[in-house]
């Protein structure tokens, strides 16, 4: 008699809304709509094009989350594996059928909308490991063939992204399957080996890399290298941060994105708009925002009764945080240029769905915290 | 029960439950506790950088100029100028727009390629078709454009296109020694001429000028007269050289026809050649001053020396015979004035081969000249020298040279027997300049006096101008064609230096294949077609380059000049 409620630990409709962790909404409204003022400003103070459709993706995305809040968490369970394998299935779709989008195969046009099914890999992802790993006792973690499943669940969708090719993706959806593997376990001299054998496999990776992505790289290391060409992007992001200063130039008051220096303003480079339109203050302040709800991610995690919940909502926070962390590092100089979208901020609908289906997922498991899951499965309870 | 109790009911059971974890499901709480940590711990280390690179982009460095070398090409840019002796530009930079297409950003190849063609109907559209619509990364479609072409282009309003500023090589004074200063490519390297001879000091060189010996007014003159003589005569070809005997600098190479080499595309293979310097002539009569240079100098004739030139010499198969036969004896005087063939061959005999071609090595003409230019003829000379060919090179046949190579070899023949390097560019006049004594002086006098003799009253009295005093040596070389020489086909030649009291330039024209014209009594020998052009040359250069005028009827001038010889008998 471990819960008290409807029959089998379900809850009703209006216990999932009162549960449902209304400040966590709130931030990542919030954030969504930093980036409708962003797309505004760099639209020269217009909702068209950018900012309205936008607002009508974040009304779809934040529906669809609301909707995935209400799934039982046990149903999450159940579709996990189906889930990953009809993502595995789409991405090797996509190789063979996919439409070509600058340059490189990643969309699959299903009529009335494109999926790019590395994004849908990402849930898929997080769900598979957490699923694999709630039934894995930590003794079995510590062995070499209950990792062997896991290691492949994770490279066998990298590869598939890498041919693609989109190696920033691929070396993202790694990371975030890693960060998995960290939080249940695995033991450290196993993330040293991997570690060594990427580091000794480097110069073999390099030649296999397409020129543009040899180009990133260099220019990486120094974006005065080619200014008009490969490292234009980066420098232009300099100037408009550095113009920026404390307060910033106020709103719909930024030169470089106005004026057109700024490339992929209104995309992968909001940061800078933002940044330069509101300074420094804006920066840390929308960083502050970002850190909350990645708070809330971890918090829900460590309050989350069953292992899979506890790593569903790690998982997503681990998307969301590299998602972050790679893009303002990006446009900051940080780190080589990928094609990584600002969460929530950058025009874009795939990730800003992909980001709010994962906090649905994230809020299904807040609301469904005190669910126990026995180790066998979700299907013990029927 | 309600929700609400439930859920305290939980927080109860929470506790509760950890109490009976302990071993290895203890290890395992540890084991994620420290690891959530580390995550967060990461995470936030992260955020720290982040942060502090903005503060860092926003703040620190707000201001910082960034080093945004790139809208200009600096280093291309800085390419040296050329100029003359006096500082005058032959040679500079200007900044142009190249149009270039990122293929893959063109939206439509082509209408795109068609609105293009439509501005710039220079274009090939097929060609420009199959560039847009290829997959690559870049392509040029022109360099160089007008700031009207540039315009024309923007106004189109492309997508995928765009300008790259491109310095252009730019000669302000057009075809004005366009050999001398020759030209670049589109990456801005030199392909010939000094462009090419100094392409690294110019690339280089920060900037700085290189300075000519080139005199622009000098050259102008030279031009224009060789440019006139060659329209007049419809010679297929002309060069001139004009060169101070002191310095060795060349003030003026002149090659006919030639080429603007802002408009290089244009410019043909005959154009582009350069006879003054790379071009190698039988030079003929011309010759004979250093057959009777070299006869003084050995001592195996004085000027009073006669030799029998009343028959033509047979050599075997060969006759020499002359143009002007005057058929009796002819003193040294008397050869170089009507220049006989037969009495050079006679000296030249005398001289020896040895000894001719050791003087004529010393001369230069057995090597290239050291020019700065990659376009240096390879001089040709008898291999093996006999006899028949010391005979010929003593009037000037069987060795081919370049005008520049006479030029330099005149110079100790009239000032005072110094071989002096010839160079293009300028030299400090404080720093006597690379020579080697070829020639006594007694020599050089003689030579002068010989010169001045043959504009007075020999073959190159059309070469005189009024006040300069001038002397030369005319030259009229049947063309070898296919190792047959044509008679119709001459090189018609004359070689000047003034003031022959103190000679200081040497003067050179040469007329390839003219036609003789009625003026000129259908004659189209050196004296009649060369010489003239020096004469003008001579009165239109040396005001300019201050030399004194002569009062060529003085006494004191007369004496200086005379000749002592007799006449030869009959």
């Amino acid at each position: 008699m471990a819960f008290i409620g409807t029959r089998n630990g379900e809850l009703t409709f209006l216990q999932k809304v009162r549960n449902i962790n209304w400040l966590l909404v709130l931030l990542l409204g919030l954030v969504a709509t930093t980036g409708f003022f962003a797309l505004y400003s760099v639209a020269g103070g217009k909702i068209d094009p950018w900012a309205s459709r936008q607002m009508m993706r974040f009304a779809l995305g934040a529906t669809l989350m609301m909707a995935v809040a209400m799934v039982d968490i046990r149903a999450l369970m159940r579709i996990a594996y189906p889930f990953y394998f009809v993502s595995l299935v789409l991405l090797a779709i996509v190789e063979f059928f996919g439409s070509i989008g600058m340059g490189a195969q990643r969309w699959l046009d299903l009529g009335i909308i494109n999926l790019q099914p590395s994004e849908l890999m990402r849930l898929a992802l997080v769900l598979a490991l957490a699923r694999y790993f709630h039934s894995l006792s930590y003794e079995d973690i510590g062995r070499v063939r209950w990792i062997v499943i896991p290691v492949l669940m994770i490279v066998l969708p990298a590869g598939l992204v890498i041919i693609q090719p989109d190696l920033g993706t691929a070396l993202l959806t790694m990371m975030t399957g890693a960060g998995i593997l960290f939080l249940v376990g695995v033991r450290w001299w196993k993330f040293a080996v991997v570690a060594v054998v990427a580091l000794a496999a480097m110069p073999l990776a390099w030649q296999r890399l397409h020129g543009y992505q040899k180009d990133r790289i260099l220019t990486f290391l120094n974006p005065e290298r080619d200014p008009l060409g490969a490292g234009y992007h980066i420098l232009q992001s300099k100037i408009a941060l550095g113009s920026g200063g404390l307060w910033g130039k106020g709103f719909l008051q930024g030169t470089q994105s106005h004026l057109n220096f700024l490339p992929e303003k209104q995309t992968d480079f909001v940061f800078t708009t933002l940044a330069e339109e509101f300074g420094m203050i804006g920066g840390v302040a929308l960083l502050a925002v970002y850190i909350m709800i990645l708070a809330y991610g971890f918090a829900i995690g460590v309050r989350s009764r069953s292992q899979f919940g506890r790593l569903v909502a790690f998982g997503v926070t681990i998307t969301f945080f590299i998602y972050i962390f790679v893009n303002v590092a990006m446009v900051m100089g940080l780190v080589p240029i990928v094609g990584i979208p600002l969460p929530l901020v950058s025009y874009g609908g795939t990730a800003m769905v992909t980001i709010l289906v994962g906090f649905g997922l994230v809020l299904s498991v807040s609301i469904h915290r005190d669910v126990p899951i026995p180790r066998r499965g979700p299907f013990d309870l029927f | 029960m309600s929700a609400a109790t439930s859920h305290t009911y939980d927080r109860l059971a929470g506790p509760r439950e950890r109490i009976r974890i302990d071993g290895i499901a203890k290890q395992a709480l540890d084991t994620g506790r420290v690891r959530l940590i580390a995550v967060a711990a990461a995470f936030g280390l992260c955020f720290v950088v982040l942060g502090a690179r903005l503060v860092d982009l926003t703040l620190l460095r707000a201001g910082e100029p960034i080093a945004v070398a790139p809208a200009v090409r600096v280093a291309p840019l800085a390419r040296g100028d050329i100029v003359d002796r006096n500082g005058l530009l032959l040679a500079t930079n200007l900044k142009t727009a190249s149009l270039y297409a990122h293929p893959r950003k063109v939206l439509d190849p082509h209408a795109s390629a068609a609105a293009i063609a439509r501005v710039l109907p220079e274009i090939d559209l097929a060609d420009l078709q199959t560039k847009l619509a290829s997959d690559r990364g870049f392509v040029w479609i022109k360099r160089n454009l007008t700031p009207r072409e540039q315009d024309a282009v923007n106004r189109l309003g492309l997508p995928g296109v765009g300008f790259m500023d491109e310095p252009r090589r730019i000669y302000p004074q057009g075809r004005l020694a366009a050999h001398v200063l020759g030209y670049t490519g589109v990456d801005n390297h030199g392909l010939s001429g000094i462009e090419k001879g100094f392409d690294e000091t110019l690339m280089e060189g920060a900037g700085k000028p290189v300075q000519l010996s080139i005199d622009v007014r000098v050259q102008h003159a030279l031009w224009e007269e060789l440019q006139a003589a060659m329209v007049l005569h419809r010679a297929i070809g002309a060069a001139g050289v004009v060169m101070d005997v002191q310095s060795g600098e060349l003030l003026a190479v002149v090659s006919l026809p030639d080429f603007d080499p802002n408009q290089i595309n244009e410019a043909t293979a005959d154009q582009l050649f350069n006879r003054a310097t790379l071009g190698v002539y039988e030079m003929g009569s011309t010759f004979k001053a250093f057959t009777v240079a070299a006869a003084l100098e050995y001592r195996t004739a004085d000027l009073d020396r006669v030799f029998d030139a009343s028959e033509p010499i047979k050599v075997s198969r060969y006759t020499i015979k002359d143009d002007h036969a005057k058929n009796r004896w002819l003193s040294v005087p008397e050869i170089f004035m009507y220049s006989s063939n037969i009495g050079a061959a006679k000296m030249a005999l005398e001289v020896g081969g040895t000894r001719q071609r050791d003087f004529l090595r010393r001369l230069g003409f057995l090597s290239k000249a050291p020019l700065e230019v990659p376009e240096v003829g390879q001089p040709m000379w008898p291999q093996p020298w006999r006899d028949i060919n010391t005979m010929t090179v003593g009037f000037g046949h069987g060795i081919a040279v370049s005008p520049v190579q006479i030029a330099a070899a005149f110079s100790p023949l009239v000032n005072g027997g110094l071989m002096v390097s010839p160079t293009l560019r300028k030299r400090n006049p404080a720093v006597d300049p690379p020579a080697e004594r070829v020639l006594s002086s007694e020599t050089s006098e003689k030579l002068r006096r010989l010169m001045r003799l043959v504009v007075e009253k020999g073959t190159g009295s059309r070469g005189a101008a009024n006040g300069w005093l001038v002397g030369g040596k005319t030259g009229t070389a049947e063309k070898a064609v296919n190792g047959v020489y044509k008679r119709n086909a001459l090189l018609s030649s004359f070689v000047s230096s003034f003031p022959m009291t103190d000679p200081r330039y040497v003067v050179i024209a040469i007329l390839d294949e003219p036609k003789g014209i009625k003026e000129t009594h259908n004659f189209a020998t050196g004296g009649w077609t060369a010489a003239p052009v020096t004469g003008r040359v001579i009165a239109r250069i040396a005001p300019v380059l201050a030399v004194d005028p002569v009062n060529e009827k003085s006494d004191e001038v007369q004496r200086s000049m005379t000749v002592s010889a007799r006449r030869g008998r009959n």
